[in-house]
């Protein structure tokens, strides 16, 4: 569905010299460096796939995603979407995408909403019979009715993505984009969007490529996460394996029946405690929860326990700044070299 | 034919919703004319006291003043989407990337992106300055000058065109020189609005050679109104509007197209 080899996109960045006499330099001479915002990507996205698409500020996602949907032309590399080339045969190709980006309206702002819904049909030259089904369709997924009428001006903000939204699968495109779709939404709102992409992936097959700063729409919707960092694909996996690999340390709480004196046990830390209740830390590659549970109940009594995850925010973040992708790379990089060598 | 009904259906939704604002669309017609009309009273009453500019009456002046700012006033109307101040803003806001991913054409969009109505009150001024120039001077009327005056105000409008056209282009590399695209289409329109022999010759030369406005107004003006070329330009040079007009928009689309292809490498 989607292919992408070797993509590189450089942008030149000018230097700007400040004040009066640097304005004037700024226009002779423009100092300029090159800056690959998209490194060497390569990836491959199936159809009816629901991706999440991740990385810091910075990192080369919307570059990515404007390449992908036709908007920049790449500096080097193969992209394909659908078999087409995306900014080679613009119209044909948008034709059978649709976009949300964040925050960003794409309908006519003085129209009631289903006016510009109307005006979509002609543009994508929808069938009249398609588009009353998926409007209809849409109407009962997203609530719209309640402000179908209503000038887009005067949208709240989670109307305003819902309304996109739907105006984004009018014509039932084959690749849907959303960059940050639930960025300034309620927990209400952003629920009911996250049930609505999940639909449309499951009952349509479309497929979708989320990027999103909100971890809890990736925990929720996708089951293959991408993550790139300095324009590099750092990651690509399915999310459990994202969990096992760098989800720190779960927890595990046990509430004794007795007053033990000595409760420490292998493979596990004690980090807490609190009269009967102790708290330990340990790493799914050391021991599994079932193990440590049986390793415990075997010498103590247990009255209750409960075993907590580490939450894919702290995981994300964690990779993020102690960019522990990155050094397993490099790690794996050198292992190369040398067997080369 | 599927481009065209889309345009009016598009241009449809633009004239509904300033209906909307119907309040402001009056007041700012009404505004607009009344400051184009003060324009022009202003110069009337320098030219009774002063009887002529460059040896042209007021009724001689009026015919291109009248002229310029109807052609003007249109071209505004329909270039809307291309008024450097309106075409910057989609830059600057990145609201250019939507119209990239619209299955359309992309003038077709920047078309209907915008539609200023109220631009009527200017091109309804110009038409009673240029009524105020026929009742003001003794026109022969003869058949080609009534074919040749709406092919000289639609070649005027396919001029200024070319040149908001050529003031969006720039806002691909820049939005900060608004202003100085500025003076040359609204600088344009005022200089085009007096006879040109009056201006100096490089002044004449660059109007003529580089940006041809000299060609849509001045010179079919002579022919209308029986004048001798003051300038010894061949005969030719009053029937040259319609190649003016057409080529200036040319050359300013094959520059947009340049500029489009820049901005899809950039993203700026």
């Amino acid at each position: 569905m989607i292919s992408v080899q070797h993509l590189c996109k450089e942008f030149k960045v000018f230097r700007h010299r400040r004040g009066a006499w640097g304005a004037v330099r700024n226009l002779i001479t423009r100092e300029a460096r090159v800056v690959r915002a998209v490194n060497d990507l390569s990836f491959e996205i199936a159809r009816g796939e629901l991706v999440g698409y991740l990385g810091p500020n910075g990192a080369g996602k919307s570059t990515t995603i404007k390449m992908l949907t036709g908007i920049l032309v790449p500096t080097s590399g193969e992209l394909h979407v659908n078999g087409h080339v995306p900014w080679r045969e613009r119209k044909t190709y948008v034709g059978r995408v649709g976009a949300v980006f964040g925050q960003r309206n794409t309908l006519w702002w003085d129209l009631p909403v289903v006016e510009s819904f109307d005006l979509l049909r002609h543009i994508y030259k929808i069938s009249e019979a398609r588009y009353r089904e998926n409007l209809d369709t849409f109407r009962a997924l997203l609530a719209l009715d309640e402000f179908l009428h209503t000038p887009v001006r005067s949208l709240s903000l989670g109307q305003l993505m819902r309304a996109n939204l739907a105006a984004a699968l009018l014509h039932d495109p084959d690749v849907l984009f959303l960059d940050e779709p639930t960025i300034g939404l309620d927990v209400v709102a952003k629920e009911r969007i996250r049930q609505f992409i999940q639909q449309i992936n499951r009952e349509r097959g479309t497929t979708v490529i989320l990027t999103t700063h909100d971890l809890s729409d990736v925990e929720k919707l996708c089951e293959r996460v991408l993550m790139i960092d300095r324009g590099k694909l750092l990651f690509d996996h399915k999310l459990d394996e994202l969990l096992r690999r760098f989800g720190g340390e779960r927890e595990l709480l046990v509430d004794f029946a007795e007053d033990y004196a000595e409760v420490s046990v292998e493979c596990a830390r004690v980090v807490a405690r609190d009269g009967l209740r102790v708290t330990y830390r340990f790493a799914r590659d050391d021991i599994s929860a079932s193990a440590l549970i049986a390793r415990l109940s075997e010498r103590y009594r247990i009255a209750d326990l409960s075993v907590r995850e580490p939450e894919i925010e702290a995981t994300v973040r964690r990779i993020y700044e102690e960019r522990l992708l990155e050094q397993t790379s490099n790690r794996e990089d050198a292992k190369h070299a040398k067997t080369i060598k | 034919m599927e481009t065209l009904r889309l345009y009016v259906e598009l241009i449809a939704v633009r004239m509904r919703s300033q209906m909307q604002y119907r309040t402001a669309f009056v007041v700012d017609t009404i505004g607009a004319a009344l400051a184009i009309f003060i324009e022009f009273v202003t110069l009337a009453l320098v030219l009774t006291r002063f009887g002529s500019i460059g040896g042209w009456t007021l009724g001689e002046v009026a015919f291109l003043y009248g002229l310029t700012e109807s052609a003007f006033g249109t071209m505004d109307m329909i270039f809307s989407g291309f008024d450097p101040a309106t075409f910057g803003a989609h830059i600057q806001r990145g609201t250019f990337d939507q119209f990239l991913l619209r299955p359309l054409g992309l003038p077709l969009q920047i078309f209907t992106s915008e539609f200023v109505s109220r631009r009527i009150g200017r091109i309804f001024n110009g038409v009673l300055i240029f009524a105020f120039a026929l009742a003001n001077t003794s026109i022969v009327w003869t058949l080609p000058k009534l074919l040749y005056l709406p092919i000289v105000y639609v070649s005027t409008v396919l001029f200024f065109g070319g040149l908001f056209v050529v003031g969006a282009t720039i806002c691909f590399w820049t939005v900060e020189s608004i202003e100085v695209i500025n003076i040359f289409t609204y600088g344009g329109t005022t200089m085009m609005s007096y006879p040109m022999h009056i201006y100096n010759e490089w002044m004449r030369r660059f109007f003529l050679f580089i940006v041809p406005s000299g060609l849509l107004i001045y010179y079919p003006a002579l022919f209308f109104l029986d004048k001798p070329d003051p300038l010894g330009m061949p005969l030719f040079a009053l029937f040259l509007a319609p190649v003016a007009g057409v080529g200036t928009l040319f050359a300013a689309f094959a520059l947009w197209w340049y500029g489009v292809r820049h901005y899809t490498s950039t993203g700026t």
